[in-house]
């Protein structure tokens, strides 16, 4: 008699009828599939979210630095006593010559004073940069213009759009053309400054300043030499290092040097990030072994009240592997169903986190597709032993269940 | 076509072994129509599964349609049992959630057959059995008779050697039950299936053209092909 039966017949026609059966099944326990889903849920949604936060903070964190880039350095001379402190001019327009590393180097002049525009005044930041960096900040004026090459000891202001704002009162609003006091010297404003993004490695909060010509800087900033410095480093560069090879370079005499580089506060801000993540991560790990365990105990109770089924089916000629296959098909697409649900509820809690935080909401799309993924190696874990336990149930017995 | 050689199967029970079948010997020619009768605990039920194979025998030699039955593994059986015998219960065993044509075409999936085919051969099943206006019906939209003519439907789905009845008609009214001897009957007689049925019915029993009679695991009456 010849075998009309291929060698392994569930692998070719029974694999969608398997999945069809399998969606029938589960569709049926209803409210007890859904129960079974909640902690696959709340395991995936948790790890997502915290996928998800994890990459929008990166995004965020990137923010910081997106008009300076990374490549970058931030040096401040400290004064060591009351006396005030420059650093030396020559020393940094050699820089870019003696360090291969340094493209490019921009110095300012840096204080504080007061400023009164008739009745009212404000502590502003001021500063006498070299003229590369509006170019290099994006300084741009939104009313009025910017300071001119020819006024390099003029009487001339550019503010920040908020000090515009603080100086104005509700008569006289300040602007172009407007007289301000700056340390006792009479400051006509050229132009105000539209609002600049504030990101770490600004020297001063150049919303909440006033930008004068470098050359007599001295007369509102005490010794009026450069006291800091933007270091542009060729892309790639150790910065840490570079650092502490300007730093001894420059450091005056009668000060000290504070180096801020992009790359190291990006560090420190991701290892605070991955305490987080671990912990979050072990929060989900639990809830995803709990889920996990209560598919197999759905599962379970299923091969229990489905004896009698499992019994015809494996006298009408299911064999060990096929009644297997179809109860991990029902753990795997129980679980699933469950993980995509989380995938969609973790993406909603991303929202609710990323509009808490005052971030960008953006959705990495690997993290949604982990949801089922994950879910569905659970289910694939916690469904075999109930899959076997249906595929060990003698026919005689399970037929005779009730 | 069928054929059991000092077949032997016992339990072990504590303290002692207890012997359901003792050195059965039976052989059943193609197209007969047997039934099985013997009081509580002859091992009628026991011997119907070893035929069915369902349980296996601690000894003897069972050969079915000539093909003598060697390895016993569960995948083993589960592919002679799909290819050679048809069931038939007495509570019909039907699965809840499947329509009448997918009851009916439950062996056909496990031997490969795909969907459009095994409900087309499904379908001229059910007709056969007349019932091919309830073909998408759940069972539970069907009466006792309607659903052990679909189980009936099911067992002979896939063309098999064997069809192995038990009390198929203990669960229904006694009209019910001549009908469905009556379908039994004639799918005996026009598709020449041999059928084996178990049951406890004397007048059931009797009208049957041959009868087994089992008393305490032995066979007493019947174990060889009556000459025609």
């Amino acid at each position: 008699m010849t075998m009309d039966t291929p060698a392994a017949p569930w692998l070719d026609s029974h694999v969608p009828d398997t999945l069809a059966e399998a969606w029938t099944n589960l569709r049926a326990q209803g409210r007890r599939s859904a129960l079974a889903l909640l902690g696959i849920l709340i395991g995936t949604a948790s790890i997502i979210a915290m996928l998800n936060s994890g990459h929008m903070a990166q995004r965020e964190s990137l923010k910081l630095f997106a008009k300076l880039g990374i490549d970058m350095l931030q040096i401040q001379a400290v004064p060591a006593g009351d006396a005030p402190v420059a650093l030396s001019r020559t020393a940094i327009a050699a820089l870019p010559v003696v360090d291969p590393e340094v493209l490019e180097v921009i110095a300012l002049a840096t204080g504080r004073a007061t400023a009164r525009a008739g009745a009212a005044s404000a502590d502003l930041a001021i500063f006498a940069p070299a003229p590369a960096l509006a170019r290099m900040v994006g300084l741009v004026a939104a009313r009025g213009r910017m300071l001119g090459a020819a006024e390099d000891c003029a009487l001339s202001v550019v503010l920040g759009a908020d000090a515009a704002r603080a100086l104005s009162g509700p008569a006289a609003a300040v602007g172009p053309g407007s007289v301000l006091l700056l340390g006792g010297y009479g400051f006509t404003v050229v132009g105000v400054l539209a609002p600049v993004r504030p990101e770490t490695l600004d020297p001063v909060n150049y919303n909440m300043a006033a930008m004068i010509p470098p050359g007599c800087a001295r007369r509102v900033i005490p010794g009026g030499g450069p006291n800091a410095l933007l270091v542009r480093l060729q892309p790639g560069a150790d910065s840490k290092a570079a650092g502490a090879r300007i730093s001894a370079r420059l450091t005056p005499r009668e000060g000290t040097l504070t180096v801020l580089d992009a790359q190291s506060i990006l560090a420190t801000m991701q290892a605070q990030k991955a305490v987080h993540s671990r912990m979050l991560i072990a929060i989900g790990a639990v809830s995803l072994l709990v889920g996990g365990v209560g598919v197999m105990n759905v599962m379970l109770m299923s091969v229990m009240e489905r004896q009698r089924e499992i019994g015809l089916r494996a006298a009408t000629g299911a064999s060990p592997g096929a009644l297997r296959l179809l109860f991990l098909t029902e753990a795997v697409l129980l679980s699933m169903a469950g993980g995509i649900a989380g995938s969609l509820l973790g993406a909603g809690i991303s929202y609710a986190i990323a509009s808490g935080s005052g971030w960008d909401f953006d959705l990495a799309p690997w993290t949604l597709a982990l949801g089922p993924v994950v879910a569905g190696g659970m289910g694939l874990v916690f469904g075999l032993y109930p899959a076997i336990s249906a595929a060990r149930l003698n026919p005689i017995d399970a037929l005779r269940a009730d | 076509m069928l054929r059991l050689e000092r077949i032997c199967r016992q339990y072990n029970a504590p303290a002692r072994t207890l012997a359901v079948l003792d050195t059965v010997t039976l052989s059943v020619e193609r197209g007969e129509f047997c039934a099985i009768v013997g009081p509580s605990g002859s091992g009628k039920s026991t011997l119907l599964n070893i035929i069915g194979l369902l349980d296996r025998p601690c000894s003897g030699r069972l050969e079915i349609g000539g093909e003598a039955i060697r390895s016993w593994t569960p995948h083993a059986t589960a592919s002679l049992r799909n290819r050679l015998i048809g069931f038939v219960f007495q509570s019909f065993q039907l699965l809840p959630r499947l329509t009448a044509w997918q009851n009916v075409a439950l062996p056909l999936q496990y031997r490969g057959v795909a969907r459009p085919a095994r409900r087309e051969v499904a379908e001229a099943m059910l007709a056969r059995v007349g019932l091919a206006a309830w073909s998408d019906h759940l069972p539970s939209q069907l009466s006792g008779g309607q659903c052990q003519r679909v189980a009936i439907a099911r067992a002979l789905v896939g063309q098999p050697q064997l069809l192995l009845a038990d009390e198929p008609t203990g669960s229904l009214d006694s009209a019910t039950s001549r009908e469905v001897m009556a379908l039994l009957r004639s799918l005996n007689a026009e598709l020449g299936i041999t059928v084996l049925m178990v049951t406890h019915d004397q007048e059931l029993a009797a009208s049957c053209p041959r009868q087994i009679r089992l008393r305490d695991g032995r066979i007493v009456e019947g174990s060889e092909a009556r000459a025609a």
